[in-house]
């Protein structure tokens, strides 16, 4: 692992572009992140057309470095205006928010800055020595059921975070899967939905789609809060934490990795349910829950330190099985499709080069979070004085451009500025952006590995589901739905 | 009506509408696939009458409880900041911003995004609330320079050129310069 992770490393710092796709990864990263209304997801869409013009190598790279940083970097917005830049930053905003309030934004950032190094690192660490032997294992015993199973324990999960019922969580899911089958069928080939327009026979692209639910929709909700006089300015401060306070709280740190760690394995929303489960395990914990919510900075640092270490574990599933994490991971699997790459365990045998620099890239991104953070943070929070009216053309304008450029068709465009108008209206409905996009994602997966299996088996679904891991993860698939299923009726028995 | 609202039955309307629309539309694929016997239809369907249980569960959620959020959900941004839609201004405001971008995308294929662009980079300052001519006059060359120089200078990227008389011309006038441009190192 050592030899390899130096030749990971030797490769991504002996040359020159790319180092500079490196630091460009790293700030952008990080300067997205901390943007009110874009995100890293917002970078990463404008981004990935121009990944054509890259090696598979730098293109996986600079996405995975975008992911380490622009985590870190959504949680300045969460702190500072109560925005988080991710799903997966939302329980920060809960203390962080508070904290800027009281006048102690810099403290909040700076805890944010060395929880998330610290979280990013560790799980770097154990991405690198499990993400092999778990593609090796994954060769011969995954096959299209069991990947088929994992699509529906995914998307089972991702139904359960971000929307406000269960209801509206499978909604979300399911338009995604719908809008999915739009274009060919992954088995014959047959035109679906396409409505007479011959552009829609090649599907709805993802980049579009990914631009409009995420960033214009964004905008969309800053417009509104522009409008209606609601958009407030943040106070701004700048002294960080000091090292005793930090100190403090290092079992909640430790606890963080863990949960963040094991909750970032799961496909679908991994990072989002690490943040939550490390927050509410450090309110569980803590002998003074009351102060939660009201600017305790133990919430800061348990939900930064697990959305973090979430990080590396995502890659997992991506690498190991082909399967994507979350949003962002699910931009890469079009990063390696680009490169008429497909991510796998076979990943491993036909670009080893291209896994470590990106294992490489994760580990020193994390570490530059803690580098570079502190310094390009106290930048950020002085650039947040640029009028929010000047950036959002400037977004659009990218954003519209990152829309055309991947197929060269302005039907992309009108895709990307109507799912940002759906993104907005379904957005203020409580329903989950995530999961339409996980749902986009990963349909035609689903349905192609579906059909693989189902062919495979000869249509004999009690052998298609007796295989282990297969029953193993349609079982808890569905044992999540049941059980959100039965809080949902609780709390109306409770209530009647 | 329970706590039945307006927003309530529309929003069920919608999806109800989605459901038909999809579920009609299917026929008209509904072909045999020689090696898979489910063909090309099983699967919207399924999503579809999945959909339809999720929509029916989602209004009887609503008739219960109305807007509430479930016990026990994560990762639910819950905002109190909204605008106020019943003020006529606010309402017509919100629609310019949610339309002025569609029609930027549509006028990409006749004018081209060189010559629409200023326009609607403009447009987008003022509806954010920024009136005063001269910043809006100001940032948009800014924005429109970051814009060519990035994507046309830099990037060299394909852009819809439009093709009317003399929105086309512009476009044409506008690489002609960045040629020469590049022609300069």
């Amino acid at each position: 692992m050592i030899e390899n992770f130096l030749a990971g490393s030797a490769a991504l710092f002996g040359d020159w572009t790319t180092i500079s796709i490196f630091v460009f990864g790293v700030i952008g990263g990080m300067l997205f992140g901390a943007i009110p209304g874009v995100s890293m997801l917002t970078l990463a869409a404008i981004l990935l057309p121009f990944t054509a013009g890259l090696t598979a190598a730098q293109g996986v790279m600079l996405f995975a470095v975008i992911y380490c940083t622009g985590t870190y970097g959504g949680a300045i917005t969460a702190i500072l205006f109560n925005i988080p830049g991710a799903p997966e930053n939302a329980p920060t905003a809960f203390d962080g928010y508070p904290m800027t309030q009281q006048g102690k934004s810099g403290k909040a950032v700076g805890a944010a800055v060395l929880c998330s190094a610290i979280g990013g690192v560790a799980s770097a660490l154990v991405m690198m020595a499990a993400t092999e032997p778990l593609a090796q294992w994954a060769i011969s015993n995954i096959g299209p059921p069991e990947i088929f199973a994992l699509v529906f324990f995914g998307l089972a999960v991702a139904s359960s975070v971000g929307a406000r019922t269960i209801w509206k969580g499978w909604i979300s899911v399911l338009i995604g899967l719908l809008i999915a089958t739009i274009g060919q069928d992954p088995v014959g080939g047959i035109n679906r939905y396409n409505f007479g327009v011959s552009d829609l026979a090649a599907g709805i692209a993802f980049v579009p789609a990914i631009l409009g639910f995420f960033a214009v929709s964004e905008i969309f909700v800053q417009a509104e809060r522009k409008a209606g006089g609601t958009y407030v300015a943040p106070k701004v401060s700048l002294s960080f934490p000091t090292i005793l306070e930090l100190w403090m709280h290092k079992i909640a740190v430790i606890r963080s990795i863990l949960v963040g760690f094991f909750c970032g394995i799961l496909p679908g929303i991994g990072a989002t349910l690490a943040a939550f489960m490390g927050y509410g395990e450090a309110v569980r914990w803590s002998k003074d829950r009351e102060s939660f919510g009201k600017g305790n900075m133990e919430g800061v640092i348990s939900s930064e330190t697990a959305n973090n270490a979430a990080t590396g574990a995502a890659m997992i599933p991506l690498l190991a099985l082909g399967l994507p994490g979350g949003a962002l991971t699910a931009m890469m699997v079009a990063v390696f499709q680009m490169h008429d790459l497909q991510p796998g365990p076979l990943v491993f045998y036909t670009s080893p080069d291209l896994i470590w620099i990106v294992f490489a890239a994760m580990f020193y991104a994390n570490l530059s979070i803690l580098i570079i953070g502190v310094v390009e943070t106290k930048t950020i929070l002085n650039l947040l004085k640029i009028p929010f009216h000047f950036l959002a053309p400037l977004i659009l304008m990218l954003a519209t451009i990152g829309a055309y450029i991947s197929r060269g068709l302005v039907l992309d465009v009108m895709v990307m500025f109507l799912a940002g108008i759906l993104g907005y209206l379904l957005r203020r409905s409580g329903y989950s952006i995530p999961g339409i996009v996980l749902g986009l994602i990963l349909g035609k997966i689903g349905e192609q590995n579906f059909a693989q299996g189902m062919q495979m088996v000869h249509y004999d679904l009690w052998t298609y589901f007796s295989r282990p891991i297969c029953t193993l993860l349609i079982a808890a698939g569905t044992i999540t739905l049941a059980t959100s299923v039965y809080r949902a009726f609780a709390q109306a028995g409770k209530e009647a | 009506m329970g706590r039945l609202t307006r927003p309530h039955l529309v929003e069920a309307a919608i999806w109800l509408a989605i459901v038909v629309i999809f579920f009609a539309f299917s026929f008209e694929f509904n072909q045999p696939i020689e090696i898979y016997i489910f063909g090309a239809t099983a699967w919207p369907r399924v999503i579809i009458i999945l959909l339809l249980v999720a929509a029916v569960g989602n209004l009887f959620y609503q008739y219960k409880h109305g807007s509430a959020t479930q016990e026990g959900r994560v990762g639910v941004a819950v905002s109190d900041d909204g605008a106020d839609f019943g003020d006529p201004a606010t309402r017509n405001k919100m629609i310019a911003v949610l339309v002025v971008p569609f029609l930027f995308a549509w006028l990409l294929k006749p004018v081209g995004i060189y010559f629409a662009a200023p326009f609607f980079i403009a447009a987008i300052i003022w509806l954010f609330g920024e009136h005063r001519l001269r910043p809006i006059l100001i940032m948009t060359a800014v924005i429109y320079v970051i814009f060519l120089g990035l994507f046309l200078v830099v990037l060299n990227a394909p852009l819809p050129q439009g093709n009317t008389s003399p929105f086309y011309g512009y476009s044409a006038w506008i690489l002609k310069m960045n040629t020469k441009l590049q022609g300069l190192w």
